[in-house]
């Protein structure tokens, strides 16, 4: 065993250990941080594969900002297990039918002949001074130029849909016009009166 | 290229084990007197009267789900900026109507308020 | 030194590769524990003369007088070791100690690719500053954990508004990055610093005019301010704001413990510091063409930049909330988008000085 499979076995056990404690562990903070390292070592599994632009985009997109909301979410709904509880065996038949559909669809794709790891041949080792992210930037923005665009829209939509569902105006606020504050003057504020001495 | 990592992965590991020997150093050079007053948490001279798990503020929501979609574009722009005189104009103009449409999403925040803290 | 190691080499066969990297790595480590130890003598130095007072110059070495206050970290070292480490008893023990390492080990981890000199470099691998990118992307964690394992209200309370500040700064850091990138055409920290020495003035003997400093400039100013930010120093401190929150996501931590997020900020510091020296003052690059290259010259520049640091914390007033948020989305963000079309424009057109 060479140190690049002893350090696949490494990667691939603290993997599969994370993802089993994301969905066994109690405490939904903790999931969300078991998330975190199963992300964070499927980086490295990737960059094993050589695929370097994917797995640092991967800990930068997933573990730097997806993986930043979760915990906020979790973080800051006080979830009452007990309550959860309650439904367990109601939602168990259609838990049941997804779960099987996923792998059956799974099975379908990746276990398929002609689409199945083996099918393909192994890649040849590049050179040196082979950089993965040019290579990916000379066809995103060639080949593939119409998916590329259509992530800018995906994208808009995201936007629009997050602003249209979490924004709420509270009443309760005082905003502050930080611009209109900055450029007040003298004469706005303060206003001299002459007044004549008055006798009682 | 593996090879260039190896010391990548050699460094994040004596990173952590750097945060844990001081840690350990001081749990067995310090002294260890716990009281209850001393091990409740910190206020301000009151009981704590409220769990600290509270809800809170959607915004914060709302910034972090921004701070997504703007990291992701950033995602996009990185492969680009490298190759930028190879694939020319083409890419370039590309790249104009990704931001652009992005931008019509930013000027959408702007207005609705999405950005506005008091 | 070839021949010196040579035997050393052949004793350890197969663990040189992974010894002789260990070696490197502590060669890094440790003189930047040195530098964060005396960054914060410096720092309560120079405010303390800005302020017309001595600032610390008590402790001494032997005894000489004329080394007054030079000792001080040390002292300060060794008092937090000697001090108890506190674990409430309404926090999560294990992520109430996770949390420092967590903010401690992405600070270390990033120095892994930083360039000192031409080819002094301990990973030089083609994805440099995209790794940088993700790295300190990372240290959030320790900031919002800590904040959490507390249970503290004030922690949490500074927890929040640590992350909703770095996450509002990192797009406008990130965008500035994207700028320099163009102009580089290269991830790799040492083909940015190498691109910064070629060009009209680098071969006029003034390489001073051919960094990046200049062309983008205001990508420089926003990543500077957005790097103060993203460290949570003053005037971004509201994390941390005495007044309101005492100290924030650190308020339950005490001895070592809390040593380690002082060591994380300060080197966090330095960290940005030396990028933005790499990113945009040339690096090692000698700023006129008779003096020749070197690490000292990245040293220096690094210290300038940490000397800005402390200028601005003795010089302004804490920024309100809104105002940093506003600052980071509504002034930044738009800045950097303008900035980053300015300069594909630039390079498309026939006057390009990046070809």
């Amino acid at each position: 065993m060479d140190f690049q499979t002893a350090v696949f076995y490494f990667l691939s056990t603290i993997l599969v250990v994370a993802s089993l404690r994301v969905i066994t562990a109690r405490n939904p903070v903790h999931a969300a941080l078991y998330l975190v390292l199963s992300f964070f070592t499927a980086g490295g599994v990737w960059m094993l594969l050589r695929a370097e632009f994917l797995a640092i985009a991967l800990v930068l997109v997933y573990v730097g900002a997806v993986m930043v909301l979760f915990l906020f979410v979790v973080m800051m709904l006080d979830i009452n297990i007990e309550r959860l509880r309650e439904g367990f065996w109601a939602n168990l038949v259609p838990g049941l039918i997804v779960a099987g559909l996923m792998l059956a669809e799974m099975f379908a794709v990746l276990g398929a002949k002609y689409f199945s790891a083996g099918a393909a041949p192994a890649p040849e080792a590049p050179a040196m001074d082979y950089s993965n992210t040019k290579e990916l930037g000379r066809l995103i923005y060639t080949e593939y130029v119409y998916p590329f665009e259509l992530a800018s829209v995906i994208l808009l939509v995201a936007i629009i849909a997050a602003i249209a569902l979490t924004m709420r105006k509270r009443k309760d606020t005082k905003f502050q016009e930080p611009a209109k504050q900055i450029a007040v003057r003298r004469e706005d504020r303060v206003r001299l009166v002459s007044m004549p001495a008055e006798k009682e | 290229m593996l090879i260039e990592y190896f010391p990548i992965l050699l460094f994040i590991l004596i990173g952590i084990g750097f945060g844990f020997v001081p840690m350990i150093a001081g749990k067995l050079v310090g002294p260890s007197k716990p009281d209850p007053e001393k091990l409740s948490p910190y206020e301000c001279g009151f009981e704590a009267f409220e769990d600290t798990r509270m809800k809170f503020d959607v915004r914060y929501y709302l910034v972090a789900i921004l701070f997504i979609l703007f990291d992701l574009e950033i995602a996009f722009l990185f492969p680009w900026a490298i190759v930028l005189e190879e694939i020319g104009m083409f890419g370039f103009v590309a790249m104009m109507i990704f931001l652009g449409i992005l931008v019509v999403g930013f000027i959408y925040e702007w207005k609705k308020g999405a950005l506005d803290w008091e | 030194m070839e021949a010196l190691l040579q035997p050393v080499q052949a004793l350890l066969g197969a663990a040189w590769v992974p010894v002789w990297t260990l070696v490197k790595i502590f060669a890094i480590i440790l003189p930047l524990m040195g530098c964060v130890a005396y960054l914060t003598l410096a720092e309560r130095k120079i405010i303390g003369w800005m302020q017309v007072r001595n600032g610390p110059n008590r402790v001494t070495f032997f005894g000489i007088k004329a080394l007054g206050g030079l000792a001080q970290p040390i002292a300060d070292g060794l008092k937090l070791l000697f001090k108890e480490i506190v674990l409430p008893s309404a926090s999560s023990k294990t992520l109430f100690v996770l949390a420092p390492v967590l903010a401690l080990a992405p600070s270390l981890a990033a120095w892994a690719v930083i360039p000192f000199s031409e080819g002094l470099v301990l990973a030089d691998i083609n994805a440099g500053l995209l790794y940088i990118m993700a790295i300190t992307s990372m240290g959030v964690y320790g900031v919002i954990i800590a904040g959490w394992a507390s249970n503290s209200k004030y922690a949490f309370l500074g927890s929040l508004r640590s992350a909703a500040q770095i996450v509002a700064y990192e797009i406008a850091m990130g965008f500035a990055l994207v700028t320099v990138l163009m102009v580089s055409q290269s991830l790799n920290l040492s083909d940015i610093v190498r691109g910064q020495g070629e060009g009209m003035f680098a071969n006029m003997g003034l390489g001073v005019l051919s960094w990046n400093w200049l062309p983008l400039f205001p990508m420089f100013i926003v990543y500077f301010i957005a790097g103060v930010a993203e460290t949570n120093r003053s005037p971004f401190d509201v994390v941390e704001g005495e007044s309101e929150i005492v100290a924030g996501h650190m308020i339950e931590y005490s001895g070592m413990a809390f040593a380690l997020f002082f060591l994380a900020e300060y080197a966090n510091m330095i960290l940005i510091a030396t990028l933005t020296s790499i990113m945009f003052l040339g690096g090692w690059l000698s700023p006129v063409g008779f003096l020749p290259d070197g690490f000292h010259w990245l040293a220096a520049k690094s210290a300038f930049c940490l000397f800005f640091f402390l200028w601005l914390r003795a010089t302004f007033p804490r920024y309100r909330y809104d105002q940093i948020m506003r600052l980071g989305w509504k002034v930044f963000i738009p800045v950097t988008i303008v900035w980053l079309v300015f300069i594909g424009g630039w390079m498309m057109s026939p006057l390009s000085i990046w070809k």
